[in-house]
């Protein structure tokens, strides 16, 4: 597949923080990307340079062999951009939200009335397409949200948090939304901190934290880069914090994590260290009140790379 | 660039449309404070000046005042006036709101007049009648101004003859010149803003006060934009900034011509307004409009926030508004020259020039000042706008 957007070396400081450092990844045509990381990791300032709205300090983006910037017309024409934050006019209706950013693309008369009652149809939203988006739940301006970065048929969507706030019906209708783009070609980047979504819909995903991206490949891959090692999750009653401490100095224990009352921990091997374990938090003013034992996912492969949950 | 920014206008207008307080602001509220402001000032019509005079000089030039001048507005019944023996007993008379001013010519009046040392007559005015007060000074200065130009022909005459005149030919020269002094004109007194009668005036001003109002919506919406968050999206679509600060500026500007024009229009078939000559109306109207654009802008972009930038330009619109004299006719002195540091007066002044003047030309000097007033804070009100979406 040949690549639809590159991103080389980008850069991006505000004043003093180093928001983006050196985050290099592309995203081939037909593809969904997962940039994964936590609140404040710099994925939303990734989205603004891929989309045109910041210029990096230092780097390049090329969106179908065009360079992209705040002054890149062509370029900007081959990009649908979703905000985290809704950015729809609440008094204006569903269709002249549409219509409006339609005209803004220069889409011709006969395609624009199509493509906003295709879009309509698509997000659901045709039986009230005349009533004005201020009316609506929550999930229904989600998903105009969604439908106006879709409306001119660009080549590459970016998503930024879409479900960010979102009911879990409402959510699923998204992500099924946004599994039915990429199968009809458009290339996706999607930015989450969910961990399940990013396995849910992309090909590949790309772990960043700290404006650094620590990682990427398909989740096979970056599951395979914590080698043979088991998640235990050990739920705990009392002080979980000492529990932890405890926990990260048995042998064989890569990494630790707590979630609310329960310790978590990536080990080479489970079967034989769980006794050592059990032991070492007797040992504090804690008690295990259960024990989980499973493969690792996405979380902790996050975990293992920066030693923190994806959440934190 | 113009095809998106057309775009956004009319997304705009459409929106504006469905926001009332924007017809309010720009359309109902000023028609409705018009008339009610204007069924509290006299018509010129219905102008009367009760004033008393002191005459405590007796001699000529004073009585140039109190038989000429103050006689003659009498006769044409502008003026009431009562003689009052000394300055107590007209004091007295106003304080108890008998009359609304007094003129008192002090003792050596004349002759300090025609030594060449001035000579001032002192008015004495009520304050709750501001009209006739004005107008009451206006008089007495009126005379004053007088009296210093046929002192300059004196003078100069004297001098080019170099000793050669004697003092009777001095003092045909004197009554030469009083033969050609033109009487003190009343009308523009009662009506200082040259000949605009007070309900045109009062149409006028409030027109081009709200008329500031409401090209905020413009430059407000721009910041609504960036609150709403589709500022992102305008900026992730194949335009400019410029294009977004384009397609806002084209909003307001066209708001702010349709509400004049409608407030033109609308005080002249119900009120009996007249704003002059169409084309010279027009031209000015188009001035008014780019000087409120360049202020509003320039006080919008000291604002983060709709509801700043909207606290920020009313405070502005309402003492360039009360600088101008919008809301009662104010004299050609040093108020009227106060007038002039605000988009406003000159917008009445332009105005009165069009309504005095049988040309359309005659507002040019008050168009380029509103130009100037636009451009002047445009230039600096875009730049910091383009570096704070920077």
């Amino acid at each position: 597949m040949s690549d639809l957007l590159t991103c080389v070396g980008l850069e991006r400081s505000f004043g003093d923080l180093k928001a983006v450092q050196g985050v290099s990844f592309s995203v081939a045509v037909g593809e969904t990307y997962g940039l994964l990381g936590p609140n404040g990791a710099g994925k939303t300032t990734c989205i603004s340079m891929i989309a045109g709205l910041l210029d990096p300090d230092a780097g390049e983006v090329t969106v179908a062999g065009q360079a992209m910037g705040p002054r890149a017309s062509a370029a900007k024409n081959d990009v649908g951009l979703v905000p985290q934050e809704l950015a729809i006019y609440p008094d204006l209706s569903a269709r002249e939200n549409l219509d409006f950013f339609a005209r803004l693309y220069g889409l011709d008369t006969a395609r624009r009335k199509r493509r906003v009652d295709e879009v309509l149809e698509v997000i659901g939203l045709t039986d009230r397409a005349g009533d004005r988006a201020g009316t609506y739940s929550g999930g229904m301006k989600r998903r105009l949200n969604i439908g106006i970065g879709m409306l001119h048929e660009p080549k590459l969507l970016i998503l930024d948090e879409p479900t960010v706030g979102v009911d879990p019906q409402s959510r699923n209708a998204i992500l099924e939304s946004v599994e039915t783009l990429a199968t009809d070609g458009m290339g996706v980047l999607y930015t989450t901190h969910y961990m399940e979504e990013a396995e849910r819909l992309c090909d590949r995903i790309g772990i960043i934290d700290q404006g650094t991206l620590v990682a990427e490949g398909t989740r096979r891959e970056l599951v395979g880069m914590i080698g043979e090692q088991d998640v235990v999750r050990l739920k705990t009653v009392g002080d979980v914090q000492a529990a932890e401490a405890a926990c990260a100095v048995v042998e064989g224990v890569s990494s630790t994590d707590v979630e609310e009352d329960t310790v978590v921990c990536l080990v080479d091997e489970a079967a034989p260290r769980l006794p050592a374990l059990l032991a070492a938090v007797g040992a504090t003013d804690a008690d295990v009140s259960g024990v989980e034992v499973r493969e690792p996912d996405i979380e902790d492969v996050f975990l293992h790379l920066t030693g923190k949950a994806l959440r934190d | 660039m113009l095809r998106a920014a057309t775009v956004i206008l009319r997304k705009d207008l459409r929106l504006r449309l469905r926001d009332r307080s924007v017809l309010l602001f720009a359309f109902v509220i000023p028609l409705a404070l018009t008339f009610v402001f204007s069924q509290l000032f006299p018509t010129q019509e219905d102008f009367e000046l009760t004033a008393g005079v002191v005459d405590l000089d007796g001699d000529d030039v004073a009585a140039g005042f109190t038989q000429g001048v103050v006689a003659a507005l009498v006769d044409d019944g502008l003026v009431d006036a009562t003689t009052f023996e000394d300055e107590a007993g007209a004091r007295a008379a106003v304080e108890d709101g008998d009359i609304a001013a007094a003129w008192i010519l002090p003792a050596g009046f004349s002759a300090d007049v025609s030594a060449g040392d001035g000579g001032e007559i002192r008015v004495l005015v009520n304050p709750d009648r501001a009209l006739s007060a004005e107008v009451a000074r206006g008089i007495a200065d009126g005379y004053r101004a007088e009296l210093d130009r046929i002192s300059l022909v004196v003078a100069t005459s004297a001098t080019a003859a170099q000793g050669a005149l004697s003092g009777s030919q001095l003092e045909e020269i004197a009554e030469l010149a009083v033969a050609q002094a033109p009487a003190v004109s009343t009308t523009e007194l009662i009506a200082p803003d040259q000949q605009l009668d007070p309900t045109s005036y009062l149409a006028a001003g409030m027109a081009v006060f709200f008329l500031f109002f409401t090209v905020t919506f413009g430059i407000t919406g721009f910041l609504e934009e960036r609150q709403q968050g589709t500022l992102q999206r305008l900026l992730a679509a194949p335009i400019g900034i410029g294009t977004v600060h384009l397609g806002k500026a084209m909003g307001a500007f066209v708001l702010g011509i349709v509400s004049m024009t409608v407030l033109a229009i609308a005080s002249a078939t119900m009120l009996d307004a007249s704003w002059g000559d169409p084309v010279g109306v027009a031209v000015l109207i188009v001035a008014g409009v780019i000087s409120a654009l360049g202020v509003m802008a320039f006080v919008g972009s000291f604002a983060r926030t709709a509801e700043q930038a909207g606290n920020l330009q009313s405070i502005v619109a309402l003492v360039f508004g009360l600088a101008g004299g919008v809301f009662f006719p104010i004299g050609a002195g040093t108020l009227g020259q106060l007038a002039l540091v605000s988009p406003h007066g000159w917008f009445l002044r332009g105005l009165g020039d069009l309504v005095g003047s049988d040309s359309w030309t005659a507002v040019l000097p008050a168009t380029a000042a509103l130009v100037a007033f636009g451009v002047v804070f445009a230039v600096p009100g875009a730049l910091r706008m383009r570096r704070e979406t920077a």
